[in-house]
């Protein structure tokens, strides 16, 4: 392969896909701003470790469920 | 303190004005790879909150457009390995049509066909290179990788394009 045919490719190709207009048309602020709130905040990796730790010791000693639900 | 250092403490009024400054740019960055305004108008909205979720990581004396760039580029590659098939680089002309009276409407759809079918960072690499001619040095940053590798994949798809066309009985 020689430069002639990679021009003729790059001739081919820049026909074959028309050109696009590049400049943005709108403000995307917004919807960077909305998709920043949308997103659900993120559990943090020690609420699940504790949650885990709870329902294991509740599974293994389900009598300190009566003990927790007296201290609540 | 300045812009890029707010920024990278998470500061959203800082953010806002980055975005403001960048927001063209990465647009025009992105639609060049995937050539549809709607899909880049949307990769545009995810990089620009990529780049809010990983403030955290960027070095405040670096140099935010070349990062903010490779982050799309990762985006628009991402969205060619998941919408291959049915994935269309045939954007509206701008204006007048170009003067194809050279080339037949059907030598165009195979040419874009088999453009299509490359692997998505043989096919990025060559539009940025061959279609839209940006630096190699810029493609090779935007895409985490050398400048060689740039050339190699160009060069790959090249010979790639090449073979398929001549499958489909198409002289360039």
């Amino acid at each position: 392969m020689n430069e002639h045919d990679d021009r003729q490719i790059r001739e081919a190709l820049k026909r074959s896909l028309p050109p696009i207009n590049a400049e943005l048309g709108r403000d995307l602020w917004p919807a960077v701003l909305r998709k920043l709130d949308n997103r659900p905040a993120r559990v943090p990796w020690y609420d699940w470790a504790l949650i885990s730790l709870c329902t294991s010791v509740f599974l293994f000693f389900p009598q300190l469920i009566l003990v927790f639900a007296y201290h609540l | 303190m300045d812009l890029l250092r707010r920024f990278a403490l998470g500061e959203i009024d800082a953010f806002e004005t980055l975005v403001r400054q960048f927001q063209g740019d990465i647009y025009a960055w992105i639609v060049r790879i995937v050539r549809d305004p709607g899909i880049a108008e949307d990769l545009t909205v995810e990089t620009l909150w990529r780049i809010y979720r990983a403030h955290q990581q960027f070095r405040p004396d670096g140099n935010f457009a070349p990062w903010a760039r490779r982050i799309a580029t990762n985006l628009a590659l991402d969205h060619f390995r998941r919408k291959r098939p049915e994935q269309s680089l045939l954007a509206e002309p701008v204006g007048a049509p170009p003067p194809d009276h050279l080339l037949q409407q059907e030598t165009r759809e195979k040419i874009q066909q088999a453009f299509r079918r490359l692997p998505a960072k043989l096919q990025v690499a060559a539009t940025l290179a061959l279609v839209e001619e940006q630096p190699y040095d810029e493609i090779a940053d935007a895409l985490g990788t050398s400048v060689g590798a740039v050339k190699l994949r160009v060069f790959r798809a090249v010979r790639i394009l090449r073979k398929q066309l001549n499958h489909l009985g198409v002289k360039p």
